[in-house]
């Protein structure tokens, strides 16, 4: 269906449009949050069949510190998806910022190893296990790979009106429940390795995902 | 609207026939006084495709306007980022504002999305993209040096695009 030219063409358009019609399955926020839920299923079970559950976990025994980042990248993969979702359905007055805030919480985990790292000295990054860290990087975005599809086609059929916003948050969605995904598997729990490594896998997919997704959408 | 809109997604042609129909009346009020007289017809069908290509984004337990307003303030801010001259100078008197509250038509204006920019950038947009003047006609007219009024155009659709869905 292309535009034509004014002045009759927008009765003729409209005539088109109206031959053109088929029906259409409304994006209601439920099926939008069934189909979040089923991502991060589908990228946990993937995650354990692959690569396996970390050994204190199969131990019956975990790291504070491990389940402390492990369900503040699942809270900001959520807000992601969540507002995602929304953004498929636009609306004057809808409100997108909340991710902002669970965002805002899981930077305290780069904050606390940068700060670590300014106060021990460069020797203590060691602890950040370099090899290890782009295991989780490559391994925790491969994982992300399937919520960054589900959203993508979701924005595809919506309409969302920011789509650098959106293919940003896609990025942040996708990275953060990767990385949470493979948190299950990584056993490291050491704040530099965990707010070095596991949050760069979030930036990194943030940045391909605003990169990318823009172009991937239509209007 | 909403219920024209929900027998539109199920295939209803008559119902869509009438829905397009008020669409079309109520975006050529909508963008009258933000939109060089020449292009409104333009800014009307491209709106329209969106509308139609975008059906499926409409929850029909929601309010419509809202929904018919972020499609036509994203296709205003697209459309203005693509204008940089326009011929024609007088503009219609028009309001958006219609047979729904008025307090949902001031939320949902492009009066509301353009007030909340700064003076300079607002003026920018208002001369270059909207009135089609030059650059260098619209440095005169506001006082701004050239550099400033392009940086201000660039600013100031940033910051529209960044308001598309707030009321």
């Amino acid at each position: 269906m292309r535009r034509t030219s004014p002045p009759l063409a927008t009765d003729h358009l409209v005539d088109e449009l109206i031959t053109d019609l088929r029906p259409v399955r409304p994006l209601r926020m439920q099926s939008g949050l069934l189909l979040a839920a089923i991502s991060l299923f589908a990228t946990t079970i993937a995650a354990l069949l692959i690569f396996g559950l970390r050994a204190d976990m199969a131990a019956g025994s975990i790291a504070p510190l491990s389940l402390l980042a492990s369900g503040l990248f699942l809270l900001l993969g959520t807000a992601a998806s969540v507002t995602i979702i929304s953004m498929g359905r636009p609306q004057v007055g809808n409100d997108h910022g909340g991710w902002k805030w669970a965002a805002a919480m899981t930077a305290l985990l780069p904050a606390t190893a940068i700060g670590l790292t300014m106060l021990n000295g460069p020797h203590a990054l060691n602890h950040a296990m370099p090899e290890a860290g782009i295991r989780c990087l490559l391994q925790g975005g491969e994982l992300g790979l399937i919520t960054a599809t589900a959203l993508t086609l979701w924005l595809r059929r919506g309409a969302p009106t920011s789509p650098n916003a959106a293919g940003l948050l896609v990025g942040i969605a996708a990275g953060s429940i990767g990385i949470f995904a493979y948190s299950l598997h990584c056993g490291i729990s050491d704040i530099y390795h965990i707010g070095l490594w596991h949050s760069l896998t979030v930036v990194t997919a943030a940045a391909i995902g605003r990169m990318l997704v823009p172009h991937l959408l239509r209007w | 609207m909403a219920r024209l809109m929900a027998m539109a997604q199920r295939g209803d042609r008559t119902a869509y026939a009438t829905l397009l129909r008020e669409c079309q009346s109520w975006l050529t009020r909508y963008f009258a006084r933000r939109i060089a007289p020449h292009q409104l017809d333009d800014l009307v069908q491209d709106t329209l495709l969106s509308l139609h290509r975008k059906l499926a984004s409409y929850d029909p337990s929601r309010p419509f306007f809202p929904w018919l307003a972020a499609i036509a303030r994203y296709r205003w801010v697209d459309h203005l980022r693509k204008i940089y001259r326009a011929d024609e100078v007088a503009f219609g008197e028009d309001h958006a504002a219609d047979n729904f509250e008025p307090a949902i038509a001031a939320r949902i204006s492009l009066e509301r999305m353009f007030s909340t920019l700064p003076t300079p950038q607002a003026s920018a947009i208002e001369l270059v993209k909207i009135r089609g003047l030059s650059i260098a006609e619209a440095a005169q007219t506001s006082g701004q040096s050239e550099s400033l009024v392009k940086v201000n155009i660039h600013r100031g659709l940033k910051k529209l695009s960044a308001m598309i869905e707030k009321a």
